[in-house]
């Protein structure tokens, strides 16, 4: 085919002995958009790390081809001069330049006199660049000050000035707004319009499905399909992703809900900016047995509301009552006290401990539960650990395995076994599905159901609409730090939803 | 929890008894290259497995490890703790000081005891002096303990104009020059704070709460640890030793020097750096601390025992301190790879 912009073909990449792609091929023509989709840990990282040059020629088996001609990259530079450029997951800026010095990163415009930098040029043409991702800031400001959502979209910009003909989007969205992600996609159609190819890596079907031009799974560092998008239904991808039938995505029950559990009441945070609050006046309640959905775009104050409940952010005003008693929660401490759970948004750097194996990362908020008087009960700690294991489904060796060798939804699951074993009457789950394969989300979506059966409390916070839509049983939908409107899962709409996020719909 | 025997079936390839901890450990790493200094040390020059060479080396251990236990729950917890040089000055002039007056006016054994005391809660207060700066005003341990540094120091040259304070009684000095069972008394502090320590950092509580806010100090705050308690004591407990091994270094030269303990908070880190304790905190031991400082003493006593001149000494420690950090890199990378 001559309009082939780039082949891979035979893939084999072993990490001594084990196998992370077996003979992949993948190919990718002018002005298509390629996803690629699998479970974390399916390879489609690795793939990616190869054509990018992050592994030299040398450290794989397999051809590349790009525009016909074999290629052999040694390092990540070859990779961009042969027009490739990667958009990653992780914002890859310097956080303490600005953005156009980010822009033009090793690049910079210079003037004749070649050693001074061109900084109204370098200006002007960041805002050029800017504008084609639909970003209004300033050139000089510090990428620091930029909101996550933003400073991907400069990401996105800084890789497209750089005029590449294939271009990789690993996640690029995870960071993004409902809108910023509508726009990105408008972007990809146009670099499309304009000839330029895209590999598209997601976990979210839904833009997968919107954008993609074929769709490949991986599983296991094999290809199980390539298909047309036209001729492939999302189910079918789902189930090829987890090689076996996923009767129902979302296992939610209607249960029979108890006594409010949890009454929260005129909440009020400060933002990081002196006089300015990000939460103003919110209200709210949870019956036992409820899963209530805590809306809004990011930035609209969610999880500074559930952080500050839970104690571990400072408020302005607002009370808490659990089982009908006002109870003072001034530290993550007396959260726990109360058994009032948070499985923060980044579990990365707010979940789990690195350094720690999954026993100690499930013990860590349960000290009163396995240390003695003095000293640990060994045998309690593991046999607590084990049950957790078991019931999770953490697919690890054991419970003695490094929390970072597992892949990001068995990482999940540890931190969720931590809060389990407090004895949550509450847990707050901010994005619990963040950044894991369908698979896992399925687990955490059953285990949801089950606690709630058990009579917990729970409040979800979601950036993913579908599943906050299909797992809640109520709504609160914050604008501007507001509660702007509540919901019934019977009334909810995509369409409904996002007017009251954006502020465009008002009810209590 | 359906299958109630499952875990007792499952405990007794955990179990695997002491040894095979011993091997699987990060410390053996580097107690391998010990062993094989220790054998080469002695196939060199025999004296150097002379009983009184060896309890000489294990006093110079001594001194080096009290500071180094502490130091490794520094580390633990991710932190640094450039003072303890100097707080050892100053626990043994304050404890010097004391001795001197005290023992004028009240019987022996009470001023001893008293100006010990003393030496201890110097040490204590400078220590709590550190976290309490650290944790309230959140400046980096590097900073506030390097001010330590200079004002411990300072205070000492203030107290003693830069003279030595001496003579002492005897019966003080004994506790760092005498031996019991033929042992010298140090080298029994040593072992009973090392045992005691490396049970608190593997048993309790506050030793997995150390670990904790060590490898992540969010998620431990945001699992219901008290960071700033945690993080506090740990300086607490460096000053502590730090004041410790002032009185002791005080009793074994007769004498507190204005100068004493200069170079130790280097000596001390490096002992727990070679010994396998992460700088990047989360991780780390009491044994390997005793290997670092093992190590460190045996290769400057083999070194002059294979005539070596005692000034490449310094090259040769800067070298493995580089080589050992070097090896747990690899190590780590190696054991990382399958992860992502």
């Amino acid at each position: 085919m001559a309009d082939t912009v780039l082949q891979m073909r035979d893939i084999t990449k072993r990490f001594f002995s084990v196998a992370a792609l077996e003979k992949v091929s993948i190919d990718l023509a002018r002005g298509e958009v390629h996803a690629l989709v699998g479970e974390n840990g399916a390879g489609k990282s690795t793939l990616m790390k190869i054509l990018s040059g992050s592994y030299p020629s040398s450290a794989y088996e397999g051809e590349v081809e790009v525009n016909g001609k074999k290629v052999s990259f040694a390092s990540t530079h070859d990779a961009e001069r042969a027009g490739i450029q990667m958009i990653y997951q992780e914002i890859s800026l310097n956080p303490e330049l600005s953005v156009g010095e980010n822009v033009f990163l090793g690049n910079l415009p210079r003037r004749r006199f070649p050693w001074f930098v061109n900084w109204t040029k370098t200006n002007s043409l960041t805002v050029e660049a800017l504008a084609r991702v639909g970003l209004d800031v300033s050139p000089r400001e510090t990428v620091r000050r930029l909101s996550t959502s933003q400073q991907q979209l400069i990401c996105i910009a800084k890789a497209l000035y750089r005029h590449p003909h294939i271009l990789v989007l690993d996640e690029p969205t995870s960071a993004l707004t409902e809108t910023e992600t509508q726009t990105l996609m408008g972007i990809i159609a146009k670099l499309r319009s304009e000839g330029i190819s895209c590999i598209y890596i997601s976990h979210k079907l839904d833009e997968v499905f919107g954008i993609a031009d074929r769709i490949t799974v991986l599983r296991d560092g094999h290809v199980i399909s390539t298909t047309p998008r036209a001729d492939v239904h999302p189910e079918r991808v789902i189930e090829d992703m987890v090689g076996r039938k996923i009767e129902t995505m979302y296992p939610k029950l209607k249960l029979p809900l108890g006594a409010e559990r949890l009454r929260v009441e005129h909440f009020t945070v400060a933002s990081h900016i002196p006089g300015k609050n990000i939460v103003e006046d919110v209200s709210f309640g949870v019956r036992a047995g409820e899963i209530l959905g805590l809306g809004g775009l990011v930035g609209s104050g969610r999880s500074e509301l559930v952080n500050a409940i839970f104690g571990s952010r400072g408020r302005v005003s607002g009370d808490v009552f659990i089982d009908g008693a006002p109870v003072t929660i001034s530290s993550p401490e007396d959260a726990i006290r109360h058994r009032v759970g948070l499985l923060t948004e980044d579990r990365r750097t707010s979940g789990f401990v690195g350094t720690m194996n999954i026993r100690e990362n499930t013990t860590l908020a349960s000290f009163s539960k396995i240390f003695g008087r003095l000293f640990i009960r060994r045998s309690a700690e593991r046999e607590y650990a084990q049950s957790y294991f078991r019931q999770l489904n953490v697919r690890a060796p054991g419970v003695e395995t490094g929390i970072l060798s597992l892949s990001g939804g068995n990482q999940q699951k540890v931190v969720l076994a931590k809060w389990l074993m407090t004895d949550v009457r509450v847990l707050f789950l901010d994005e619990p599905t963040r950044g894991i394969d369908v698979g896992a989300k399925v687990e955490i979506y059953s285990l949801m159901t089950e606690l709630a059966r058990n009579g917990v409390a729970i409040v979800m916070i979601s950036s993913e609409l579908p599943e906050l839509l299909a797992m809640c049983d109520r709504f609160v939908v914050l604008a501007k730090g507001r509660a702007n409107a509540t919901f019934t899962c019977e009334e909810i709409s995509d369409s409904l939803f996002m007017s009251a996020a954006t502020g465009m719909y008002c009810r209590d | 929890m359906a299958e109630q025997s499952s875990p007792k079936a499952s405990a007794a390839p955990q179990g695997g008894g002491f040894f095979r901890s011993i091997l699987r450990a990060r410390e053996s790493g580097i107690a391998i290259p010990l062993f094989l200094l220790i054998v080469v040390v002695s196939i060199v020059n025999p004296v150097f497995l002379d009983i009184d060479n060896l309890l000489n080396i294990a006093r110079q251990i001594s001194f080096v490890f009290i500071i180094g236990i502490a130091m490794t729950f520094v580390f633990v917890a991710a932190g640094m703790d450039l003072s303890v040089g100097s707080v050892l000055a100053l626990g043994g002039v304050i404890c010097g000081l004391a001795l001197r007056a005290l023992m004028l006016v009240m019987p022996l054994w009470l001023a001893i005891v008293i100006s010990i005391l003393l030496g201890l809660l110097i040490g204590l207060v400078a220590g709590a002096f550190n976290g309490i700066v650290i944790t309230r005003f959140k400046i980096p341990s590097l900073i506030v303990t390097l001010g330590m540094m200079y004002i411990a120091r300072g205070i000492v040259q203030v107290l003693t104009r830069g003279n030595p304070v001496y003579p002492f009684p005897d019966e003080f000095n004994n506790l760092g020059q005498g031996y019991l069972l033929g042992v010298p008394n140090v080298v029994y502090v040593a072992v009973v704070l090392g045992i005691l320590a490396h049970i608190v950092l593997t048993q309790t509580a506050w030793g997995r709460a150390v670990f904790a806010v060590g490898g992540n100090t969010e998620t431990a705050r945001l699992s219901g640890i008290n960071v700033v308690k945690i993080v506090t004591s740990v300086y607490v407990l460096c000053g502590l030793a730090s004041g410790i091994t002032g009185v002791l270094t005080a009793a074994r030269l007769a004498s507190a020097l204005a100068n004493a303990g200069t170079g130790m908070e280097l000596q001390v880190i490096a002992a727990v750096i070679i010994g396998g304790t992460s700088m990047f905190g989360g991780s780390g031991s009491i044994l390997g601390t005793l290997i670092g400082a093992a190590f460190m003493s045996i290769i400057a006593n083999g070194m002059v025992l294979m005539k070596i001149s005692v000034y490449y000494q310094s090259v040769v420690i800067g070298a493995i301190i580089i080589l050992a950090v070097g090896i747990d890199q690899f190590r780590r990378r190696r054991g990382g790879m399958l992860g992502g």
